[in-house]
């Protein structure tokens, strides 16, 4: 009983090389998508070859199927055509060129974290911070110095990745670079920190001119687990914005701040649902009696999930009282 | 293509996978890494690439059990609970114990994960029970990187089969499948050692409000193959009146996103914008909550973020406009809808058999077995409760290396030539025909029935009354459907896929006199729970024939369950029905 | 009894001067879930051939020169 063949063919590259010399860009173009389906290292030099193809369009599928390949090779393909002149070309190169988990490429990455392109440094940093290489960090560190703030946002994630005590000082001095965008990145990197002068460095971070960095800061906290940020933490609570507020009770309740209850349980009257029942969460986190009577009243709240919470909260300051 | 052609090919394998959607793949992936010999074949009935609840990716996992934010038996418990206490915890704990390693291994394959300035997995906390939720803003590419991986091992893919029924031995045991091309006709025997079936949900048993027949809640595609496949050949299949019925965008096939929008402060709300959903887990008591509200004066139920910041709208509409159903943005468009003004109205969705968020399935213990030896089920279509996409994974995996490992063992079982002869005059009967009645019709006529009948509240007269017009629909099918290529005749197979399922909801939802999990089995005439005669499984099988159901006891809880905690449960559900 | 034939407008459409289905490309109907796509005898290219549509848009998004739109089917818009 022979018939048609049921599997899926893998290609044959033979086959496949003829076409992607053919005069006509759209079929070199599909020449390079039958080149993934082989799933063979061999197709990554007739890979490379169409990075280089005359048509932009063919170079742009060759760069998105480069990023189903990993390796050296692939790596410096990317890299090459991170300065194509066509920027979609670039833009699909930078993306693939995240995918790459292949440490030894970090050695084709590396040489490159000074060129004179913004836009590749940048991409450079994205891939090195995937491949947690320890020889990324110097260069890192000196990136966020750099003039362009995306290539500072991808420098703080070389570094964050890396958590390292020693690279501290440099995320904390991130935390007030210039960029929105770079400090919130430095705020949320310093979250692998257990020591004192992160905590401070996200207390300060507290009164960013920034709510998403305020809350960030908040979080960082809350992480961090460091007693010595309460107070300021306790100050948010009367921030402009209710989700720094939202996320000051948060983690006033991850620390267990006991020092906190008298300024959250006014929240559990405010006029956000939300914060209501956040503020019973943290009350309930840090199980101090004396929120029991404040958090009696919630039990009838008009909002289930507050009423949820408070019987929760209620119930953890029985187990611990 | 399309036209209908003779033809007859046949192949063996040592572990054939039935759906190549998400757990499909993760099987075959696993069978063949646990020993490189095993002739793994994965057989699809769309493309591998872009196909199942997952074709354009999943934006989040609603139950990953991650050390640090929860426990394996914290999450038995909760799915315990969140299941009416009906539930075989052995397979729910070895999940929960798995998971993670999947995670980890999807990582390294290129999955993409939400992880936070420090490379760690960035789980969200959602309510003080436990931390389940793992965005995946960047989850459209899962099934790319599952793809890569399927190439690269060499698993034998075979797409555009459509699996009909599989293939017993002597001693009832699994022998393989019979599956037909949907663009040609032509037929393919897999003989094989084990089956997995991971064929998904029955998506297309009851009908979306719209009217049309693709806007379901699950990809269109799964039709309950899968169940029909097992019922015929023998397997058990699990609490079928447990269905799936949850909450989406109305008109839109959208979920609610809760998980999405939940971490970033979004919830539902009635019309007056007010929270009003008691129970903590996602269940078919919270469907019921939803449904009362939807029928109360303060219905419809709205999707609330406008009280959010532009930013976080924004954030927000990144992973729901791009990932897993990213046609919800133009849904929205064409209607003016702007999140940050105004809620978003939603519904409830058609009923379906899936156990990625309920409880239902082709009965499986915990090492994905069926009642079939030799046949495993995995993902949506398997009885592990709130399965969800990483819960087809791991499941998948662990069918996957158990049926590599018991083929291993085995002679490829022989299969009755009858048996194979007589599914082709079966197949091709409607194409035989000139004219006639064609499957789209049908197909519509049995999902409003199933809509008319078989829907919560589940009512006794009117669930038989569905079983009678599904007997009259069923002799149309047999005798007066016609076919006039491929990928109708593909149609017309799903069209006996969705009436076997709907004869086993009315079946299974009749046996079970009481109301059990909320909405998914509310009986007017049983309201409640009934622990004393319904503290079990029901399990429907084909014997002689002829469609049964039986009780099948819990297995004993492995991790125990303080009375208090399902009795807080019990009290939020008095207060609700009151 | 004969079958007749019920117009619907379809949700996928194609820009025909974009589409390279004639070159061999059939990216669109190898990924569709549904398997409605075909390509046209008549133009060489792309088009919805059953309206069974889910509007997944994996049409859409791997198109490799960005031919294919999925809109909402009229009767959910």
């Amino acid at each position: 009983m022979m018939g048609v063949e049921p599997f899926e063919a893998f290609g044959d590259l033979d086959e496949i090389s003829e076409r992607l010399a053919s005069p006509d860009p759209s079929v070199r173009r599909l020449a390079v998508i039958d080149l993934v389906e082989t799933s063979s290292g061999e197709a990554i030099p007739l890979l490379v070859r169409a990075a280089g193809d005359p048509a932009a369009e063919v170079r742009l599928q060759a760069a998105r199927a480069l990023g189903e390949f990993d390796g050296v090779d692939v790596a410096k393909a990317l890299i090459g055509a991170l300065v194509d002149s066509d920027a979609a070309v670039a833009q699909e190169a930078a993306g693939s060129l995240a995918e790459i988990r292949d440490s030894r490429a970090s050695a084709v990455l590396l040489p490159l974290v000074a060129h004179s392109s913004a836009f590749v440094r940048a991409a450079i940093l994205r891939a090195l911070k995937a491949l947690q290489v320890s020889e990324s960090l110097g260069p890192a560190v000196a990136a966020l110095g750099d003039g362009d703030a995306a290539v500072r946002v991808q420098a703080v994630g070389v570094i964050g990745y890396l958590k390292q005590v020693e690279t501290l000082p440099s995320l904390i001095h991130a935390t007030r670079d210039a960029s929105a965008d770079v400090r919130l990145a430095a705020i949320n990197a310093l979250s692998f920190a257990r020591n004192d002068a992160a905590a401070q460095a996200a207390a300060s971070a507290l009164s960013d001119r920034e709510w998403q960095v305020r809350a960030a800061a908040a979080e960082t906290i809350g992480r961090i687990g460091h007693a010595s940020a309460v107070n300021p933490l306790i100050a948010s609570l009367q921030d402009g914005y209710w989700q720094v507020r939202q996320k000051a009770l948060q983690n006033l309740g991850k620390l267990r701040a006991r020092a906190a209850v008298g300024a959250i349980i006014p929240f559990l009257a405010d006029a956000l649902p939300s914060l209501r029942k956040d503020a019973a969460a943290a009350l309930g986190d840090i199980a101090d009696a004396e929120a029991r009577d404040a958090l009696a009243t919630r039990v009838h709240d008009e909002d289930p999930d507050v009423r949820k919470t408070a019987i929760w909260a209620l119930a953890q300051i029985g187990a611990r009282n | 293509m399309d036209e209908i052609k003779d033809g007859l090919t046949e192949v063996s394998c040592d572990v054939l996978v039935i759906g190549g959607g998400t757990a499909g793949p993760m099987a075959a992936y696993k069978a063949k890494r646990r020993n490189p010999a095993t002739r793994v074949v994965l057989l699809e009935k769309a493309n591998v690439k872009r196909s199942g609840a997952i074709a354009m990716g999943m934006d989040g996992l609603n139950n990953a059990v991650v050390p640090g934010y929860a426990t394996p038996e914290q999450y038995t418990k909760e799915i315990t609970i969140a299941n009416d206490g009906i539930c075989d915890q052995a397979p729910v704990y070895k999940y929960a114990s798995h998971c993670f390693d999947i995670i980890q291994e999807l990582d390294r394959v290129g999955i993409k994960f939400q992880k936070n300035e420090n490379g760690d997995f960035d789980v969200k906390k959602v309510h003080h029970l436990g931390s389940y939720v793992l965005p995946m803003p960047n989850g459209d590419t899962v099934k790319k990187a599952l793809y890569r991986q399927l190439r690269r091992e060499k698993v034998l893919i075979s797409n555009r089969y459509m699996a009909t029924r599989l293939l017993t031995g002597r001693d009832g045991q699994i022998a393989g499948a019979i599956a037909i091309n949907t663009r040609s006709a032509e037929f393919l025997v897999l003989r094989a050692k084990t089956v997995i079936l991971c064929a998904g949900a029955a998506g297309r048993l009851g009908l979306p409000q719209s009217g049309y027949l693709w806007g379901t809640y699950e990809n269109a595609t799964n039709s309950g193959d899968g169940y029909a496949m097992a019922y015929h050949a023998g397997a058990g299949l699990a609490n079928l009146e447990c269905y799936q019925i949850n909450p989406l965008i109305k008109d839109y096939n959208g979920p609610a996103c809760a998980y999405v929008a939940g971490p970033f402060g979004a919830y539902t709300a009635n019309s007056e914008g007010n929270r009003f959903i008691e129970c903590d887990y996602w269940s078919g008591q919270m469907m019921q909550e939803f449904y009362n509200e939807l029928q109360s004066g303060k219905g419809p139920v709205f999707l609330k973020l406008n009280h959010l910041h532009s930013d976080t709208v924004g954030k927000i509409e990144a992973v729901l406009h791009n990932v897993e159903r990213p046609s919800r943005g133009r849904f929205h468009e064409n209607r003016g809808t702007n999140y940050r003004e105004r809620m978003i109205e939603m519904h409830i969705s058609e009923i379906g058999f899936c156990s990625g968020h309920s409880a239902s399935g082709v009965y499986v213990d915990e090492f994905a077995r069926t009642t079939v030896p030799g046949l495993y089920a995995a993902g949506d279509m398997a009885s592990v409760p709130h399965n969800y996409m990483l819960g087809a994974f791991t499941n998948g995996a662990v069918a996957g290396e158990h049926a590599a490992d018991f083929a291993q063992g085995i002679d490829l079982p022989e299969y009755d030539p009858g048996d194979v002869s007589r599914e082709q005059a079966r197949v091709l009967a409607p194409t035989k025909r000139e004219d006639g009645i064609p499957p789209n019709q049908l197909e519509y006529k049995t999902r409003r029935f199933v809509n008319d009948y078989l829907q919560p509240p589940k009512v006794t007269a009117k669930m038989k009354l569905g079983q009678a017009r599904f007997v009259e629909i069923r002799d149309d099918m047999e005798n007066a459907m016609v076919v006039r290529d491929a990928h109708e005749l593909m149609r017309s197979l799903e069209v006996a896929s969705i009436l076997d399922c709907a004869e086993m909801a009315a079946f299974a939802s009749l046996f079970r006199t009481e109301s059990r999990w909320g909405l998914y089995h509310h009986r007017v005439e049983y309201p409640e729970k009934n622990d004393d005669e319904w503290f079990c499984h029901s399990i429907l099988r084909q014997q002689n024939r002829q469609m049964t159901a039986e009780k099948r006891p819990v297995a004993p809880y492995i991790v125990p369950i303080d009375e208090s905690e399902r009795s807080a449960y019990d009290r939020q559900r008095i207060r609700q029905q009151a | 009894m004969p079958i007749a034939h019920t117009p619907t407008t379809v949700p996928v459409i194609v820009d025909e001067a974009k589409c390279i289905a004639d070159k061999g490309c059939t990216v669109c109907v190898d990924v569709c879930p549904l398997d409605v796509l075909r390509i046209s005898d008549l133009t060489g290219k792309a088009y919805m051939k059953y309206d069974e549509c889910w509007y997944c848009m994996p049409c859409e998004a791997d198109c490799p020169t960005g031919a294919v739109t999925v809109n909402i089917p009229y009767l959910l818009r």
